[in-house]
Parts: C-alpha cells; structure tokens; sequence
C-alpha cells in the first residue's frame, strides 16, 4: 500500500481540480459581502448563512420557485421516461416487438444533435399550450433521457434468467402478470440506475429549458445563469443559490454511486 | 398459436406510449423542422410562407454559419483527445490499489453530477477579474491576464470542458479496463513485462475497441456544447467561440429567423449522416 502513495496524491490532484469551481462557490457564499469586495483571500466569514436566506427568498429573488420547478420536472421525467421505456425494453427484448430497429432508431436519437429539436417543440408546444410549463419541460426531458433508459432497461432484462419468466408462463401466468410480479420486482438496479442518470440530466438541461420556458416553469440552471447576468454584483447570493442547486442531484448520485456507475457504463458500451 | 396472438397484442400494448411518443416527439418535430426549413418563417412577421430552398442557399452563403461549424469541430476534436487521454491517464491510476482510493472516486465522479450551465456560473464565479479566486491567485505570481482574451480565450475553454467531462471518459475507460482478466497482467508479470510495455502492448489493443466507442460519443456529444459557452463567452469574443448550437439558438430566438435556423439544423444533420450506420454499427444491439 505505502508504495501506492503517489497513485493517491494524483488521483488527489484530479479530484482537487474536478472540484474547485463547487469549492469556490461554497467557499464564496458563506463570506460576507465586504470580504467578497475586498478580494479573493480577504477571510472574514459569515456564520448566519445570510447568503442562503437571500437566496431562497429573503431578498426577494425567485429561487425557491426555481427550485421547485427543477424538481418537478426531474422526478416527473424520471417517472415518465420510466413508465415508457420499461414496458417497451421488455416488449422488445423478450417478447420480439420490432426486433432491434426499435433500438437502432432510439440509439440514431442518441447520435441526433439536439439542437436539431429546440424549433420544431418551440412551435408544438406553443400549438399545445405547453410552453413555459412544467408538463412541457417533462416531455422535452424524456425526449432527451429515452434512449439511454430503453439501452439499460433493454440490458438489464436481458440479463434475468429467463426460467423464471417461464415458469410463471407455464403456471399460466400473462405477460403483465410476469412483467408486474416477475419482472418488476427483478429491476431493481435498473431502475436506480434509470431513476439516478435521468435525474442528473434532466436537472442538469439549460438548452430546452431556455427555450422552452420564459418565467412560470424556469427551473435553477436557467435561473442561476439569469441571476449573474441581473445580480452580477451580488456574488455572495449568487454562490449560496448555485451551492444549493447543485445538492439535489449531487446527494441523490452519491448515494447511488454503484448504480450511476453501471448505468453509464452499461448504456455506453454494451448497449 | 392462441398464445401467440395475445402475446402479440400484449408485446405492441406495452411497446404503444413508446412508439405513441416517439411519433408525436420525434418524428412529427422532425417535419415541422423540415417543414420550417423551407418557409420563410420570421418572428417579426405573422404570415408563414413557402421559401423553396431560399434559407439553404443563405446557409450555404452565410460566413457565420461555417465559421461556426469550423469552431465547433475544432473544439470537439481537441477536447476529446484532451479528456481521452487524461480520462485513460486517471483510469490507469484507479486501476491500482491506494489509499483512500474509495473517497478519492466518489469525488472525481462529482462533476457527472453538476449540471453545465450550473458549472459555467461557477466559473463565472472563480474566474470573475475582481473577486475570482484563479485571477487572484495568477496575480500573486504576476501573471496578469485576462483569460478570455481573444488569444487565450480557446485554451480557457477546453480546460474547463475539461474539468467537466474527463469524468465521463474516465468511468468509462475505467470500467473497460474492469474487464480485462486479471491472469493476462500477472502472466506479463512473470515474463518480466515493463509497465509501460505492459500498457502499449496488451492494455491499448485489448481497450481499442472500448476506447473507439468513448472517443465517438464523447465527440458526439462535444459537438452539442451550449450551455457553458454561452453561459461564459455568449460566443464572443465576437463570434470567435461560437458553437453551432450557439449559432442556431441565436438565429432562431435573438434574430428571430425560424426558417433560417432550421436550414442550418438540417444541413448540420445532413453533414453528420453519413456517420450515423458507422456509429450505431458500433453498438451491439443484438436482442438476444
């Protein structure tokens, strides 16, 4: 172990420089407004998180309906996309539905820029009534998040022993039987790694968000980016608010480390 | 045979909302960008008329929209070589045992979990002349740039693309090199095998096709960036860091022109089809 101290002190290294922006905005937000002003090394330290009540209201800013919007439209497109694409990954995998076309198209989406989409769903959703609504943004987030849950989905079916299925087939169970009490209950990885990556990235767009919401649906990566450009000055609250948006999906993957690993894993390479 | 028939109908019942999606969020979008395309579609006029192809010839004829597009090839090539080769480098040091191995992933991974643009603002924050901490400290060496000059301002930007992806490349490779049976190293071992030799000669090839994969998606995805440019540069100086997104985004919603920003998307796609089959080929989507 001792010889490996220098494998430790690089991988140390790494981790400093993947995290200094996230420490520099903690460290920012819990120093007082004069300490900012004075310069980046100025310690003077404010112990009644000030910052963190301005930003979630005390000083009048929006961001805790941002707050509330981002985690509206990640745990309604964690469900969404869950609902979707679980019955369709086993459709296509055990029951042959489609064959893997199926695949082939929702992998070309992958590959498809996204950028491609922002006009037509401006105009879909302006001809629905869903711009500038959570609903709106949910859909937009499956959109964007199906291809990888149908990839791991479609894997992790492929690995349960097929024996089971089939004794509860011959038991003269159906296939929704199989899928809810057979099936389901065997999906447990999947669905953490699904319900983890989607939350990250469905909290983490800004593309569709900008153009698809205006102020009732804007959820924090949106409203961070507005905060520098109208409070540029205010950078204290601005750290507070940015630290905050970050923790929702930071504690919910740490948490889930093992399974974000498998899944990014697994819906890159295996397929 | 009865059996069969109602498993069919089960399989299409389970597989509807995703094919009930797909055609109203993908393939109906993709005739409305089509359609927008081939119409002269401003924000500031009401009426939506046929253009025949007038916005692919002012595409083809429009500097910005080239220029653009060098940028972000550019940008997705070094990037991706950059965060491969330094993914691979932390991948190989994870690949040993060390102390306090297990925290040190946990924290190398926390940059998959922020999202871009939220990173970008922290930039905006670090990177800030007055109160930054990165100024601050290259002043304390004398170093007094602005490192969003013109001149140093592409150099800024792969560095912090960096920060925010060699994670990704890293999982991945890391996870590639999981797989490689354990016996191969120690049979190199016994045959006196130098580590760097060990590297060229049995790592790289065994990886090769994993590491083909990562580079593709990392290179797809490089050439989505948005959210941190625009957040930190809006494409500027000038035009100098303009992404196609970048491009297209402000067309279509600070210009205003519709039809103008849907030409550009098509002939983006239509630049990168070619690459399609070889990418998907790339993936093995048997079904069994």
């Amino acid at each position: 172990m001792r010889r490996n101290l220098w494998a430790s002190v690089l991988a140390a290294i790494f981790a400093f420089f993947f995290m200094l922006p996230l420490l520099g905005a903690v460290y920012t937000s819990f120093r007082t407004d004069n300490a900012i002003a004075s310069g980046p090394f100025v310690w003077e330290f404010d112990s009644g998180f000030t910052h963190y009540k301005n930003a979630m209201g005390a000083a009048g800013y929006d961001f805790a309906s941002f707050f509330k919007n981002s985690i509206l439209i990640s745990t309604g497109t964690v469900i969404l996309t869950t609902a979707i694409s679980l019955p369709a990954a086993y459709s296509i995998v055990r029951l042959g539905f489609g064959g893997a076309w199926l695949l082939r198209i929702a992998l070309s989406l992958r590959i498809l820029p996204a950028v491609f989409f922002i006009i037509p769903f401006y105009k879909l959703f302006t001809n629905l009534a869903i711009v500038d609504s959570v609903r709106g943004l949910i859909l937009a987030n499956t959109f964007v998040n199906l291809t990888l849950a149908l990839l791991i989905f479609s894997s992790t079916i492929k690995d349960l022993p097929y024996e089971i299925e089939e004794a509860a087939h011959v038991d003269g169970a159906g296939v929704f039987r199989t899928l809810r009490s057979i099936v389901f209950p065997l999906m447990g990885p999947g669905l953490a790694a699904v319900g983890v990556l989607t939350f990250i990235f469905s909290w983490s767009d800004y593309l569709f968000a900008v153009v698809l919401s205006s102020s009732n649906a804007t959820p924090v990566t949106v409203g961070a980016a507005n905060f520098v450009t109208s409070y540029g000055v205010r950078w204290g609250d601005i750290s507070a608010a940015v630290t905050l948006s970050v923790l929702p999906p930071l504690i919910f993957a740490t948490l889930a480390q093992k399974y974000l690993v498998k899944g990014l894993s697994s819906g890159a390479i295996k397929g | 045979m009865i059996r069969q028939r109602r498993d069919r109908v089960s399989a299409l019942v389970l597989a509807a909302p995703l094919l009930i999606f797909l055609s109203t969020l993908v393939v109906w979008p993709i005739y409305l960008g089509i359609k927008t395309s081939l119409s002269r579609d401003l924000l500031s006029e009401f009426e939506i008329t046929a253009a025949g192809l007038d916005n692919f010839r002012a595409i083809i004829a429009a500097p910005d929209f080239w220029s653009a597009l060098r940028f972000t090839i550019l940008f997705a090539i070094v990037v991706t070589v950059v965060e491969g080769l330094l993914g691979f480098a932390l991948a190989l040091i994870f690949d040993r045992k060390f102390p306090g191995k297990r925290t040190l992933f946990s924290m190398v991974l926390i940059p998959i979990m922020i999202a871009p643009s939220l990173m970008a603002v922290m930039y905006r924050l670090i990177l800030n002349e007055n109160i930054g901490v990165i100024p601050g400290f290259l002043q304390k060496f004398g170093w007094d740039i602005s490192i969003f000059d013109q001149r140093y301002v592409f150099f800024t930007l792969v560095a912090l693309d960096a920060i925010q992806y060699t994670s990704f490349a890293f999982l991945l490779v890391y996870a590639a090199l999981q797989n490689i049976p354990q016996e191969i190293y120690e049979s190199a071992a016994i045959d006196g095998a130098r580590y760097r030799q060990v590297i060229w000669r049995i790592t790289l090839p065994i990886l090769k096709p994993a590491l083909a994969i990562i580079a593709m998606l990392r290179l797809i995805d490089s050439f989505r960036t948005f959210d941190t440019i625009y957040i930190l540069t809006g494409g500027g100086p000038g035009i100098s860091t303009q992404t196609i997104g970048i491009y297209i985004y402000k067309t279509a919603f600070i210009t205003g022109d519709f039809g103008l920003a849907s030409a550009a998307s098509v002939t983006l796609v239509l630049l990168l089809a070619p690459l399609m089959p070889k990418i998907i080929k790339q993936f093995r989507l048997d079904i069994k």
